[in-house]
Formats: C-alpha cells, sequence, structure tokens
C-alpha cells in the first residue's frame, strides 16, 4: 500500500513538473531551427530568405470576374485603403502612390545617393556633357516626359537611379493600374508588415484584405461578380496550418471515435477507456519537458509529429487491461506482461535513438522526444495504470474481436503458405518497378495544391517578380564595411549586365550608401559660386536658359550640407529590402544580393570569386538540403531497425527467437512498400518515417505472439490484445490517410497497412507450436 | 407657271437627295476612316521645340516611318542621332541621351502610353485607342481638318496640355504638342517623296 501512495505521489509530482516546464517553453515555428544545425552559409541564406526574407513579406492579389474597366476601378478603390492599415509596409497597385515612397527617397537624396556624384561630374566639361546630353533628352520622342526633370536635375541622376531601382518587367496600366494584358485581372503587389512566418500576423493582414476588399467592392459601380484571389508564401502558410488544423481536428475526433468506439466495446468500461489515456498524456508532457530541458525550445513540427511517433504507448494499456484474466489482477498481469512489454518499448526506444545523433536539429528533438515519452508511458503503465483499474475490470468484449485471428492462427500452416508467396510477389514488384522508387520532387511533399502553385507562377510572372534564385553572397565585419563591399560589387555586376550575363541585381548600397561613399559625393559638390559659374561656362554656345536651372543650382546647395542618410529614415518598402539584403548574423554581417536572369551562372561565379563573394542557387542549396535530408532520413531507418535487432538479440538471447519475431516485420515492411508502390507510385520520405514506426509497434504484436503458444495460460487474452490494438492503430491511422497533408497521409496510410500486415505476419510466423495439454 | 415651278422644286430635291448620297456629312467616322486607308511609308519630319529651359528653339530633323497598323518609327539625324522604334506595344530607343539599347513596354507607363497612342492611334484612325485616353474634338473640313486631343487621365495631364494634329483627307501634315509646362513641340511633316508619305 505504501508502494502504492509512493508512485502515484511521485508521478503527480513529476506531471506537475513536467507541465510546468511545458507551460514556459518556448514553442518555434522557425524552418531554420528545424535544419542542421552545421547548416552552410548558403543553406543559411535560403533558411533566410524562406523566414524572414523580403520575399516572404509579399502577397500577391489578383481581382477577377469583372470587365476590365471595373477591376481597374475596384482596385483603385482597394489601394488607398489598404495603404491605411498599419499591417502593410507598402501596396503596389500601379498607380501613381505606389512608388512614390521610394521615387520620393531617391529624388530627394539623389546627390548622396548616386555613384555619378564625382567632382569632375560638376566640372565645365562634365557639366558640358550633361548639357549636351539634355538636348538629346528634350529632341527625343519621350522629352515631353524625361525632359521634365531637367531643370532640377540636369545631370539625369534620377533616371539612373530610377532605372537601377526598376527591373522594368512591371505589367501594363490600365485605368491607372495594373492590369493583365489580357485584362481579365487587376493585379496588386502587398507587403506585409509581420514576416511570411508569423503566422498568426499573416493570417490577421489577410482577413484585413478580405475585409478590405468587400468594402471596395461594395462601393465600386458593377463590382458585384468581382473576386479576390491570393498568393504569396505567408497565404500558403496560413493556408497549410488551416488545412492542416481542419484535418488533423476532423480525422483525430473520428480516429478517436473509432478507436473509443473499439475499446468501448472491448472493456465496456468508460473509466478504463478513460485511463488508457494516461501513458500517452504522460509520454507527451514528459517528452515536452525533457525536449525543452535539453533544446531550449520545442519546434512546432517535433510537437505535431512526436505524438505521432508515441502513439504505440496508447497499445500499453490495451494490452494490460486486456490481458487481465477475469476476476485476475491487473497487478498480477502487469507482473506477467511487463518483461515483454519492456522489451516491446525498449526496441522501439532503439529505434528512435538513432535520430538523436542527426544533424537535423528537428530530428534530434523528435528522436528525444519519442524516447523521453516511450519512457514516461511504459512507466505509468508499469507504476500508475494497475492502481486505478476498478475491482473485477474484464474486458469482456476483446475476445470476440480476435476471433479472425485466432482462426488465422489455426491454419497458420496453409497462411504460411500464402505469405510466403506473397512475399514473393512483392519482391518482385519492387524488383520491377521501374523509374525509381524514390520521390526527388520537393514539390510533391509540399502541402501547398498544385492549382495554387501554378496561380502563384502565374501572378508573379505577371506582377514581374519572379522568385529569386541567385544571390551574391559575402560577409563583413560591420554593417559600414558591407556597405562599402557593396559598392565594390556595383561596377561588376554592371559590366555582367552589360555583356548580357546578367538581367539586373539589387545591392544594398543602391538603397543605402555607406557613409564614406555617402561623405564623398557631399564634398564632390562644388560651392554655389563654383557650380553657377562652371555651369553658365558649359552652356555657352548651347541654346539653354540658364536662369531655368535655379531649382538644381539650390538643390546641389542643399545636400552639400544634408545629413547623411540612415537605414532608420528609409521608407518602409526600401527599409525592408535593405533588411533582407544586409543580415546581422552573430557578429558578422552578411549581404545577401538577388541576382535576375543569371543566363550564364559559371561566369558570373568566375566574376564574383576574385571579390571574395559567392554565388548561391537556391534551387540548387535547396535541392541538396532535400537530398541530405531524405539520405538522413533513409540511414536513421536502417541504423533504427539494426539497432532494434540487436535489442532483440539481447532481451531474447536466441537468434532462433530473434528470427520469429524480426521476420514477419522485415516482410510487412516489403509487402507495404510494395504496395505503396503499386502502379508505379514513389515513395515519400514520409512513408520511410513510417517503416520505423512500424517496425516499432508491429515488433510489440510479434513479442507478444511469439511469447506464448496456442493452448497456453493467457495466450488468447494476449491474442485479443494484441487485435485490439492493431484495430485501434488501424482506425486511428487509416484516417489519418484520408488527410490532405502530405505529411500526414503519406505516415497514415504506411502505418495502417504495415501494422496489419505486421499483425496478420506475426500471427503467421510469430507464434510458436501449440502445446499439448 | 405655277406648274413650272412645282416641277422646279421636285427637281431641286431630287438633286439635293442625290448629292446628299454622294457626299455623306464628314466627320469623325469618316475621317479615321479615311485615316485608316493609309497603308504607310515614310516622310521627312522637322520638329520645332520651344521649353522654358531653353533660351532658343530647338530644331531636329529626321524621318518618320508607318505601317498599319503598329508600327511607326522615329529616326532623328540632328542635331544628335537617335531611333525610336514602336512595334506594337514595345518601344526600342537606341542613341540620343540613352547609353546602348533600350526596351520597354509602353503601357507599363500611362503618360509613355498617351503619348505614343496619341500619335499611332491617329495614324491608323482608331478612335477607340484614342479614346482611352483623349477628348477627341474634330474641326474643319475633310480638305482641312484639325483634330484636338485632350487628355482625360490626370498622370498624362500633368505632362500634356494638348495634342493638336491637323491635315488634309487621309493625310497628316502637322503634330503640335502643348506640354502644361508651358513647352510645345510643333513636327511638320512633309510630304516626302509625295507618294506614301503618312
Amino acid at each position: 500500500m505504501r508502494h502504492r501512495f509512493l508512485a502515484l505521489g511521485l508521478w503527480l509530482m513529476l506531471l506537475a513538473a513536467c507541465g510546468l516546464i511545458a507551460g514556459r517553453t518556448s514553442y518555434r515555428t522557425d524552418m531554420g531551427d528545424f535544419l542542421p544545425s552545421s547548416a552552410s552559409p548558403a543553406q543559411q541564406v535560403l533558411a533566410g530568405q524562406v523566414n524572414g526574407g523580403a520575399a516572404s513579406h509579399i502577397v500577391l492579389l489578383a481581382i477577377r470576374g469583372a470587365p476590365a474597366a471595373v477591376l481597374a476601378a475596384l482596385s483603385r478603390n482597394l489601394a488607398p485603403q489598404l495603404r491605411h492599415e498599419p499591417e502593410f509596409l507598402d501596396v503596389l497597385n500601379g498607380d501613381d502612390a505606389s512608388f512614390a515612397g521610394s521615387q520620393d527617397y531617391v529624388w530627394r537624396n539623389r546627390y548622396l545617393l548616386s555613384p555619378s556624384v564625382t567632382p569632375s561630374a560638376f566640372s565645365v566639361a562634365g557639366l558640358r556633357g550633361a548639357l549636351d546630353n539634355d538636348l538629346a533628352v528634350l529632341g527625343s520622342e519621350l522629352g515631353m516626359v524625361t525632359g521634365r526633370s531637367l531643370p532640377a536635375d540636369p545631370t539625369g541622376l534620377t533616371l539612373n537611379l530610377m532605372s537601377q531601382f526598376d527591373s522594368g518587367q512591371g505589367p501594363a496600366v490600365q485605368g491607372g493600374v495594373w492590369v493583365s494584358t489580357d485584362g481579365a485581372t487587376a493585379l496588386v503587389l502587398v507587403h506585409t508588415a509581420a514576416p511570411g512566418f508569423d503566422l498568426d500576423a499573416q493570417q490577421h493582414a489577410l482577413a484585413i484584405i478580405a475585409t478590405d476588399f468587400a468594402l471596395a467592392r461594395a462601393v465600386t459601380p458593377k463590382a458585384g461578380p468581382a473576386y479576390l484571389l491570393m498568393s504569396g508564401p505567408g497565404v500558403f502558410a496560413v493556408h497549410t496550418r488551416d488545412t492542416t488544423k481542419s484535418d488533423v481536428s476532423r480525422l483525430s475526433l473520428l480516429a478517436l471515435a473509432g478507436a473509443a468506439g473499439l475499446l468501448a466495446f472491448a472493456y465496456r468500461s468508460p473509466r478504463v477507456l478513460l485511463l488508457g489515456l494516461l501513458p500517452i498524456a504522460s509520454g507527451a508532457l514528459a517528452a515536452i519537458a525533457a525536449v525543452s530541458l535539453v533544446f531550449g525550445f520545442v519546434h512546432g513540427i517535433t510537437l505535431g509529429f512526436g505524438v505521432t511517433l508515441i502513439g504505440e504507448s496508447l497499445d500499453y494499456a490495451i494490452y494490460l487491461f486486456t490481458q487481465t484474466a477475469r476476476g485476475g489482477s491487473p497487478v498480477e498481469t502487469l507482473a506477467r506482461i511487463w518483461p515483454t512489454l519492456r522489451l516491446g518499448a525498449l526496441t522501439s526506444i532503439a529505434g528512435f535513438s538513432a535520430m538523436l545523433f542527426s544533424s537535423f536539429t528537428g530530428f534530434a528533438q523528435l528522436g528525444l522526444f519519442s524516447i523521453a515519452g516511450l519512457i514516461a508511458a511504459a512507466a505509468t503503465t508499469r507504476f500508475v495504470l494497475p492502481h486505478f483499474v476498478p475491482r473485477g475490470f474484464f474486458a469482456g468484449g476483446a475476445e470476440p474481436l480476435a476471433n479472425p485471428a485466432f482462426m488465422l492462427i489455426r491454419h497458420r500452416r496453409e497462411a504460411s503458405g500464402a505469405v510466403a508467396v506473397g512475399l514473393v510477389v512483392a519482391l518482385a514488384a519492387l524488383l520491377a518497378h521501374r523509374g525509381g522508387m524514390w520521390d526527388g520532387n520537393l514539390l510533391n511533399l509540399s502541402p501547398i495544391p498544385a492549382a495554387a502553385q501554378q496561380l502563384d507562377q502565374d501572378l508573379r510572372h505577371q506582377l514581374g517578380v519572379p522568385d529569386t534564385r541567385y544571390f551574391v553572397v559575402f560577409r563583413a565585419p560591420d554593417a559600414e564595411l558591407a556597405l562599402r563591399e557593396s559598392e565594390g560589387f556595383a561596377p561588376v555586376l554592371g559590366k555582367l549586365v552589360a555583356t548580357g550575363q546578367l538581367g539586373g541585381f539589387d545591392l544594398p548600397s543602391a538603397i543605402l550608401p555607406s557613409e564614406q561613399a555617402q561623405r564623398a559625393r557631399a564634398a564632390a559638390l562644388p560651392d554655389a559660386a563654383t557650380l553657377r559659374a562652371n555651369f553658365t561656362q558649359a552652356a555657352a554656345g548651347l541654346p539653354f536658359n540658364v536662369q531655368a536651372f535655379a531649382p538644381f543650382f539650390a538643390a546641389v546647395a542643399a545636400a552639400r550640407t544634408a545629413p547623411l542618410l540612415t537605414s532608420a529614415g528609409l521608407p518602409p518598402a526600401l527599409a525592408l529590402e535593405l533588411d533582407s539584403m544586409l543580415v546581422r548574423r552573430g557578429d558578422t554581417w552578411v549581404v545577401m544580393a538577388p541576382l535576375r536572369d543569371v543566363s550564364n551562372p559559371g561566369t558570373v561565379a568566375r566574376a564574383l570569386a576574385p571579390l571574395g563573394a559567392g554565388l548561391v542557387d537556391l534551387n540548387h542549396e535547396s535541392d541538396r538540403l532535400l537530398a541530405t535530408f531524405q539520405n538522413q532520413a533513409t540511414a536513421l531507418v536502417v541504423v533504427g531497425s539494426l539497432a532494434i535487432l540487436l535489442l532483440l538479440l539481447a532481451g531474447l538471447r536466441s537468434l532462433r527467437r530473434v528470427a520469429a519475431v524480426a521476420a514477419p516485420l522485415a516482410a510487412a515492411v516489403i509487402m507495404t512498400s510494395a504496395l505503396l508502390t503499386l502502379g508505379g507510385g514513389k515513395l515519400s520520405i514520409f512513408m520511410v518515417a513510417g517503416f520505423l514506426l512500424i517496425v516499432a509497434i508491429g515488433s510489440n504484436y510479434c513479442l507478444f505472439f511469439e511469447r506464448s503458444a496456442p493452448g497456453a495460460p493467457g495466450w488468447q487474452r494476449a491474442v485479443a490484445s494484441i487485435v485490439l490494438a492493431n484495430l485501434c492503430t488501424v482506425a486511428a491511422y487509416g484516417l489519418l490517410s484520408f488527410s490532405r497533408i502530405p505529411v500526414l497521409h503519406d505516415i497514415g496510410v504506411t502505418v495502417a497497412i504495415g501494422t496489419f500486415l505486421s499483425l496478420v505476419c506475426g500471427a503467421v510466423l510469430s507464434t510458436p507450436k501449440a502445446v499439448t495439454p | 407657271m405655277r406648274y413650272w415651278a412645282v416641277l422646279l422644286c421636285l427637281l431641286a430635291t431630287a438633286d439635293c437627295t442625290q448629292q446628299a448620297r454622294a457626299q455623306p456629312a464628314w466627320g469623325l467616322p469618316q475621317l479615321m476612316e479615311s485615316l485608316a486607308r493609309f497603308r504607310g511609308g515614310s516622310a521627312s519630319f522637322t520638329e520645332q521645340q520651344t521649353s522654358p529651359v531653353l533660351s532658343a528653339p530647338l530644331i531636329t530633323t529626321g524621318t518618320l516611318t508607318y505601317v498599319a497598323p503598329d508600327y511607326l518609327s522615329k529616326v532623328t539625324t540632328s542635331p544628335v542621332p537617335e531611333s525610336f522604334v514602336l512595334e506594337q506595344d514595345r518601344v526600342t530607343l537606341t542613341g540620343g541621351s540613352a547609353e546602348g539599347t533600350h526596351v520597354f513596354a509602353i503601357n507599363q507607363d500611362p503618360r509613355i502610353a498617351g503619348l505614343v497612342e496619341g500619335i499611332r492611334g491617329t495614324l491608323a484612325g482608331d478612335l477607340p485607342a484614342l479614346e482611352q485616353f483623349y477628348t477627341v474634338i474634330l474641326s474643319g473640313s475633310a480638305g482641312a481638318w484639325q483634330l484636338r486631343l485632350q487628355p482625360k487621365q490626370p498622370a498624362l495631364q500633368r505632362f500634356v496640355q494638348s495634342m493638336v494634329i491637323s491635315g488634309s483627307e487621309g493625310r497628316i501634315a502637322v503634330i503640335d504638342t502643348l506640354s502644361s509646362d508651358g513647352s510645345d513641340a510643333t513636327m511638320r511633316i512633309s510630304a516626302g517623296d509625295g507618294t506614301d508619305a503618312p
């Protein structure tokens, strides 16, 4: 009795401690935290772009469903409303206000921003060249537009600067705003204040867009049938979370209902039904606490996926409750089955322990989560659960459920032939499989539906904002040095653009020049008297009215004493762009400057090498990351399976008995992979993870099958408990296979098929010869 | 005597109706139709520009080429060689103030689209295209007409006050663009070799 209270007290104390830790844990969803801690700088760039780069703030809006003129009017009504919301840094729809912020910044600060500001540009010869050029501008077909800024900017700085900022690929303007060439879509590009990974903020921002759109539609005549489509990283992330949430809650409710129905039928006691949840609940709590203590945070993926991994702890309670004979005591049952249960839990722990050594922080967290969770669940089953079972409890409904299994075992000689045939057919199918077993296409793993991906590509193409693939990457000890280095790249990249190797580039120094450059430019500007004298001399003989250039003289005089530009003074859209190009990492600064339309990456990389910068290809990096991820996952499953075999050998101390347990599992995995790849299908990385779960859960079945022979006392209860456990597993994981999220679907279908086959193969191959009474 | 008078009147009416049938009332649709009939050709031009920044008019000369319905080139030979080529909605600028060649789509910028469509729309006799950007007012007669284009959009209004295109029958003789900052460009198109001038 004292023993019992000691165990309960200890359990409650530990549970409270774990709850306390779990409550204070920081939960992260940042992709970067799931990546290998040893990730290359390039992969860190990738993670940085995915998580917080300017690209992750983009929301693309498409307004459709009405004539072009109506769409344009709708866009004109929507944009000003969105611009009033603090959730958006800028709202571009092609109207004049779209670029006002950046244009104004460039216009006001042109003498500090432009690399053409040198002493020689303001000499008589320099100004003469500029004025000659101005005559050509005035005489040109577009002189009416481009010549307008001449009185204030005769050296043409703004035109050159703006062409640097504008990639020149924007959509067509109709009715004052961007409308696609076919007139079917009005296009709007929004930068949210929150980064793409801040899902709550993104969801809030998207809701505001939808509300403002509804308001704009209400005040725009004939806009009734118009509708809004949204795309972009934040939209995808929010959508994925919603789908996952709804799938998980819908399917897990169904799974719970299914499993609870089965257990209610078997147990006929609601109290015992709830007791069955104690091991997994305690396990999950302990697992969160353990991961939090070791890693300092728990990743969202670890939390969601880890509970799936420790799903077998639900079985522990089933084994205990179901194997208690009529009139027997659960404490005695536990004493009897504990060695097998312990070995089963240890094999799973061995299988998952390989993950601890993964370089992916996420895998390592999952490893620790499942180990801690299973230990806690097993301990709860061992020390706590038996004391709560009501006196005289007997799972009366379990044995009828197991009737098919009893029949299978009676005819196991014939059935083993069928299993052998099935295995041969499966092996033949796997060997004959054409075109590779592995699905290497990242997009197939993506939870984003193909139609949504297509829409995103179409909108990006129409808006001229392609996904950036190439980046120039270099490091510097501080921001000023990084900007100075960035200035050194401008001529090199400019040359590549001129020779057609490159479509264009952005550099942080184009937005914010280094202090050094700014001081040099301010110093290059002549004083008022010199400037006027030089200008008058330069204009001699040209048909210019010097008096008309008063705005120019005033602007130069102001720029000489203007305060230097700082990142704090940037308009929000440019600040966002600068922040994603110039990033602080610990005590160094990393510059990641995007390149457009790289036609020859090799040439570009060679041109950059002497400057100490690398060319990073994001497609290549993400492919490599995926390959590493797949290789590691596969290796973990193989090493985990070997660890399980070794542990079985240590526990059973007999090669023959190990074979009796391991052979059905191998057969089940082989047949499952054959079924999954039936008709040319491919195995995803999630299915491979599912294999480890098959082995972890299935090994428990086989251990129980192997342990007692038909006719031995308690044999029927043991088989009934295995069948009940498997029915619950198939119900729960089988329902997951209806999910629209690839990871849930793949794991669900793999584990449901695999554990069922483990049951069949274990019943046939692991069951020892019947004892003759 | 009375009969004669009645007869005369009848004849006159018949004559009037006949005249009306042969020469329908002349207006915008008819001008556009005769402009559209012109399929293309080259002509030399002289453009005179005045501007607040200029102390003397700036004279440019060169050649205009038009091929219906959407090719237009303006090659300036003096004072600074430059070429402006419009094909469908793509502009290619070479020489002049720009280094190298610049290619862009006109409808990315409503101001440039307005300027370019004013001329091309007139050449092509494309009233809907003109009316997208301008209020179109016609005066004069088929032999000496004047088309006044007034920009509708504020973005264009800030640059162009009005464009006045005058000509005779299906030919354009003068394009006068008055800018809102007080500058004015008058382009006179000479008949060239006389056979295929725009």
